[in-house]
């Protein structure tokens, strides 16, 4: 990839840098090798020396910009440099972000309910060792999986249906199609609705009367036929006299929008109740076409509501019907009436009318816009009963040659893939046209029926790393959510369902969340709960431990990693904290340490070395009670404290000094001695430890009087000379 | 586990919002016609956090119900936690930011509900870091603030006044940090941190909490964070506390180290209802109770209480009772609010960036 960056500078007299000085040959050159220019300010006023480049989250780029070391006379206040995120691909034009968003929250839960659909029936069939791993509910899932996902794509449904109908609107506004639904629609039409391939032609007549706005754009259609003619009929008062009227109507009529031709042809002059008497001929004619229409014989399942022509749903009945219906054309066509219709206009429109109906080649071609158009008027009208992906692909061939494409269309791209049975060719349309959702959801359609598209997505390929076409597609989507913030978190579904590699980047991902704020950091732990990655789970506490002890949020450090029962670091920050604690824990400032110390437990095993914090405690509340009141009971707790606090091993030896500086009054308590001999004896070892740990270098002394040691030498002594005399 | 199925079944209005949701809340109504809510948003595709005021018609012509933006405030970064204050003539709003600043603002409901006065704290030494949660004192002349730098602070406002004071109440210099914070009575508050400890502070007794619940009585099992907490204005003796394994207690001063485990990691004795694994992000007394049984419930027992977790639960728990299931997302719920004059009406935030309005029947 090569990236040409053109800088221009918040003030171009000041000396804005501009990578490429000429704008016009870098346009040019851009539009020749198909690249985008991405123009962006970083606002610095003095000359820019260097530049860098790297990849932001998602889509976007992070260009660093640093400005020259500015000279002497620079204002102080001029930056030194900026960074500027520059979003790359303005994504799909008619589709948002955020709707695209919307649409992969809302695919999550059909996709993990077929996937664990999937899992039940391949486990069921390995237990039985039944032949046909699918059966009748197979295929009620997969069309559930895709009314699901459509029903996210929009609905086709208009917002609002009108109260009054206003007999010149000839079209319902919906809900602006997409390319995206149209492409679904088509996917679901020959890939999930499998029992009803007979009614297929009707299915993509449908099909055609919903999105065949969407080619408006690149192409002539119908749609944009009627909709101009919408504008104008407004202000037409004979309608019939005007010629595009006949044209727009053959038109609707050639691709099967029969109720759109009978109300168009309701709005026939001759209707009107001071003409009826002298057009009364014209007037059947007219109607007669009108019936005829209406009575189209139709070969598929349900009729909508409001729609017109008649259903079969057998073959033979339709086939009968369908010769009468033609029948009766054939007869109309030839009626002695045309004569007697002096209107010229409406003799020739409704006869041409008659042969779109009678599937006239020429007239069929000649009303169509686009090949997709002349294939619907031919599946209506010459071969309804077309059967079989082979001989439908041979049409749409026949009427590419007879309507060539001026230029490419997504959905046309995604038609020919499908009717050619050609599994790569739809599987690298949706990518190019729609985008790694598209594929990823679609490839559970294409490998539900076919053992063929199965065979060829799901082997394994040493050219893919030994992963499978179906797994390199979901690893791909997977790592599209995961570089957005928001989505990342549902990442986690797609890549479950990854054999190979998915657990893997699973934990990477987990691993390479941030950990700042307990919000997003008990999101993450969750989703590893849910995955069993404890190890994870261990691993991103400490982070956040380790995060929080950097940032002075002692107890937030220290509760993290105490989850993550992470011993050593305890040890080691323990050590950092023993520091303060020497100075700190004086009497004042106890409060800020008692919620740490709580924080804490007694449970030796997730405190680590912080354990001593807790006898510390305890020990220095008990010598408060010995200073406060003078009983001889709180002072041998004291001294039991003591002791336990001298015998731990996790208790550091520079508090040795301290805690035995601390306890004076215990060691010379008048009444009687408090530690018998052993005791004392303990202790008088911990102070030889101690004299011995002095001369390491690393040693760290405590802040006491210089007689400290002295004094606790006599008092130790002292008390050593009672405890043996009482003993 | 079972849960209890709703008797009659409660309205559901999911309503995309294509920007996340920190936080929503509910205002105070003006007037009968008209019902207002606050709504902290994110926009992660430019980056910029704000504070909207929308105008919530539950039931245009018997579809779902709609959210008309009023008007909109930007805060200098994402909002942390949103509070209101309902007694007072004109809502009050108080903000918690991840910069560490609180934002009082005064949304003027009638006028189209635009920001009118807005007061700020934001010098540096406030709060280090974000400030966790906030909360305002009814009748709305002071607010609460922690932060997990073990600050403490107090914020008075009064009138129009732009500038905020506070006053430090408590800094435990970072060795204990503060994630929940809830006014009890106008001198008293409940906080709530890790490993499920919660402390009491009174004002009349400065220098630090006058009474600490001992964290880590679930000893043996995980520990966690309590992330809200709630106080009933009639009970303020007994501190509802929400966290992480799906626990929910409270704790009676009057039985100072015993919590009362509503759900959730468990001491082990009865076997307590899970409603949830995960984190309970919100809890709040439920102030709508079916069949009038509240002349029933005896000062010892739980008032019922909602919930809301990251599995996607929304739930009321009465003690002694099945959980009753109000919602089961496919995502986390953030947070949710019961609407105080017509507590039929639930609004929660959900993670996939929508708002859901429940109304309950």
């Amino acid at each position: 990839m090569v990236l040409l960056i053109r800088v221009s500078g918040g003030d171009l007299l000041d000396g804005g840098v501009h990578v490429d000085d000429d704008a016009d040959l870098d346009t040019r050159w851009c539009c020749e090798v198909g690249a985008a220019v991405y123009p962006f300010h970083h606002g610095l006023k003095s000359p820019i020396s260097r530049l860098s480049i790297s990849w932001s989250r998602g889509n976007s780029l992070r260009v660093s910009v640093f400005a020259a070391p500015s000279s002497v006379e620079s204002v102080e206040d001029d930056a030194g440099g900026t960074v500027v995120e520059v979003k790359l691909g303005g994504g799909d034009g008619e589709i948002s972000d955020a709707h695209w968003r919307r649409i992969a929250y809302g695919s999550v839960s059909p996709f993990a309910l077929l996937q664990s659909r999937k899992n039940a029936i391949s486990s069921l069939s390995k237990m039985s060792m039944n032949s046909s791993p699918y059966d009748a509910d197979w295929w009620d899932y997969i069309m559930e999986y895709s009314k699901d996902i459509n029903a996210l794509l929009g609905s086709q449904k208009p917002a609002s249906v009108p109260v009054i109908d206003d007999p010149k609107s000839v079209i319902v506004k919906g809900e602006e199609p997409t390319n995206l639904k149209a492409a679904w629609e088509l996917l679901e039409m020959f890939y999930a609705e499998k029992p009803s391939h007979l009614c297929l032609p009707e299915r993509l007549v449908d099909w055609l009367a919903d999105f065949d706005s969407l080619f408006s754009g690149t192409h002539p259609t119908v749609h944009s036929k009627l909709v101009d003619f919408q504008k104008e009929l407004v202000n037409l008062q004979v309608v019939e006299d005007n010629p595009k009227y006949w044209e727009v109507m053959s038109s609707a009529l050639a691709v099967g929008w029969l109720d759109i031709v009978v109300k168009m042809l309701r709005l026939h002059g001759s209707y009107q109740l001071d003409q009826l008497s002298n057009r009364e001929t014209e007037n059947g004619l007219v109607e007669a076409v009108a019936v005829l229409i209406s009575k189209m014989p139709r070969m598929r399942l349900d009729q909508e509501a409001g729609k017109l022509g008649e259903c079969f749903k057998a073959k033979p009945d339709f086939v009968k019907a369908r010769e009468k219906w033609r029948a009766q054309i054939n007869k109309l066509d030839s009626s002695a009436f045309w004569f007697q219709c002096a209107h010229l206009q409406t003799r020739e429109g409704l006869r041409s009318m008659l042969q779109i109906m009678l599937g006239n080649a020429n007239s069929l071609c000649s009303a169509t816009c686009h090949w997709i158009e002349l294939y619907i008027s031919h599946l209506l009208y010459i071969r309804p009963l077309t059967v079989g992906l082979e001989s439908m692909y041979s049409l749409a061939q026949k009427s590419i040659q007879l309507k060539p494409m001026a230029s490419a269309h997504r959905l046309m791209g995604l038609i020919i893939g499908i009717l050619g049975e050609n599994t790569e060719v739809v599987l690298a349309e949706c990518l190019k046209g729609f985008g790694p959702w598209m594929v990823v959801h679609a490839i559970e359609l294409l490998t539900a029926g076919s053992d063929h598209a199965e065979m060829l997505l799901l082997e394994e390929r040493p050219n893919l790393g030994g992963i499978n076409i179906e797994e390199l597609h979901r690893l791909v989507y997977a790592q599209v959510l995961s570089s957005h913030p928001l989505t990342w978190q549902i990442a986690p579904i797609y890549l479950i369902s990854c054999m190979k590699h998915g657990m893997v980047l699973l934990q990477i991902l987990l691993s390479k969340q941030p950990v700042q704020h307990n919000q997003l950091l008990l999101k993450s732990i969750e989703i590893c709960r849910l995955y069993e990655l404890h190890s994870i789970t261990a691993n991103i506490m400490k982070i956040a431990g380790v995060h929080h002890w950097k940032h002075g949020r002692k107890g937030s450090g220290v509760f993290w990693l105490q989850q993550a029962r992470d011993e050593y670091r305890l040890n080691r920050i323990a050590q950092q904290l023993f520091d303060s604690v020497g100075k700190t824990i004086s009497d004042e400032s106890f409060k800020q340490w008692e919620g740490l110390i709580q924080l804490l437990g007694s449970d030796s095993k997730t405190a680590g070395g912080l354990e001593f914090l807790h006898k510390y405690r305890d020990f220095k509340k008990s010598l408060q009670h010995v200073f406060d009141g003078k009983t001889t009971d709180a002072a041998r707790r004291a001294v039991e404290s003591l002791i336990s606090l001298m015998k731990n091993p996790s208790t550091p030896q520079r508090f040795y000094l301290p805690l035995l500086y601390d306890s004076l009054k215990l060691l010379n308590w008048k009444d009687r001695p408090l530690l018998n001999v052993s005791q004392t004896n303990l202790l008088l070892t911990k102070l030889q430890d101690l004299s011995l740990a002095r001369l390491r270098p690393d040693f760290i002394e405590s802040e006491l009087p210089p007689q400290a040691l002295n004094s606790v030498r006599l008092a130790l002594a002292t008390n050593l000379g009672r405890a043996i005399l009482e003993e | 586990m079972a849960f209890a199925a709703p008797e009659t079944p409660s309205r559901v209005h999911r309503i995309p919002q294509s920007k996340y949701i920190d936080a929503v809340r509910w205002l105070s109504p003006v007037s009968a016609l008209d019902r207002f809510a606050a709504v902290a948003y994110y926009d992660t595709d430019t980056n910029s956090p704000s504070i909207e005021i929308i105008c919530v018609d539950p039931n245009p012509q018997g579809s779902s119900p709609t959210l008309t933006p009023q008007s909109s405030w930007t805060p200098p970064s994402r909002i942390s936690s949103l509070k209101t204050a309902h007694s007072t003539h004109q809502p009050i709003l108080a903000a918690a930011t991840f910069s560490g600043s609180i934002h009082i603002l005064a949304p003027d409901l009638i006028n189209g509900g635009t920001v009118e006065s807005e007061a700020t704290v934001s010098e540096l030494g406030f709060h280090s870091g974000p400030v966790s949660a906030v909360d305002l004192r009814e009748g709305g002349t002071e607010c609460v603030s922690v932060g997990e730098d073990g600050r403490v602070n107090l914020v008075s406002f009064v009138g129009d006044s732009s500038n905020l004071n506070y006053r430090r109440i408590f800094d435990a210099n970072g060795l204990v940090g503060y994630t929940a914070v809830k006014w009890a009575s106008p001198s008293e508050f409940a906080t709530g941190g890790y490993g499920f400890g919660l402390q009491w502070w009174d004002q009349r007794r400065p220098g630090g909490p006058v009474s600490q619940f001992k964290g880590n009585w679930c000893q043996g099992k995980t520990s966690g964070i309590v992330h809200s907490i709630d106080i009933h204005p009639s009970r303020k003796h007994t501190c509802l506390a929400g966290g992480s394994s799906g626990t929910v207690f409270a704790w009676d001063l009057r039985a100072q180290q015993q919590p009362i485990v509503l759900s959730g990691a468990g001491t082990g004795e009865a076997p307590i209802s899970l409603l949830s694994e995960s984190e309970v992000w919100e809890v709040q007394y439920d102030c709508y109770t079916r069949s009038s049984n509240i002349g029933n419930i005896t000062s010892t027992r739980i008032l019922p209480i909602m919930i809301c977790s990251e599995d996607g639960i929304l739930a009321v728990i009465e003690q002694g009772e099945e959980p009753l299931e109000l919602l089961a997302e496919p995502c986390a719920i953030n947070s949710f609010d019961i609407d105080q004059q017509n507590p039929s009406d639930v609004i929660c935030s959900l993670e996939w960036e929508s708002i859901a309005i429940l109304t309950r029947s």
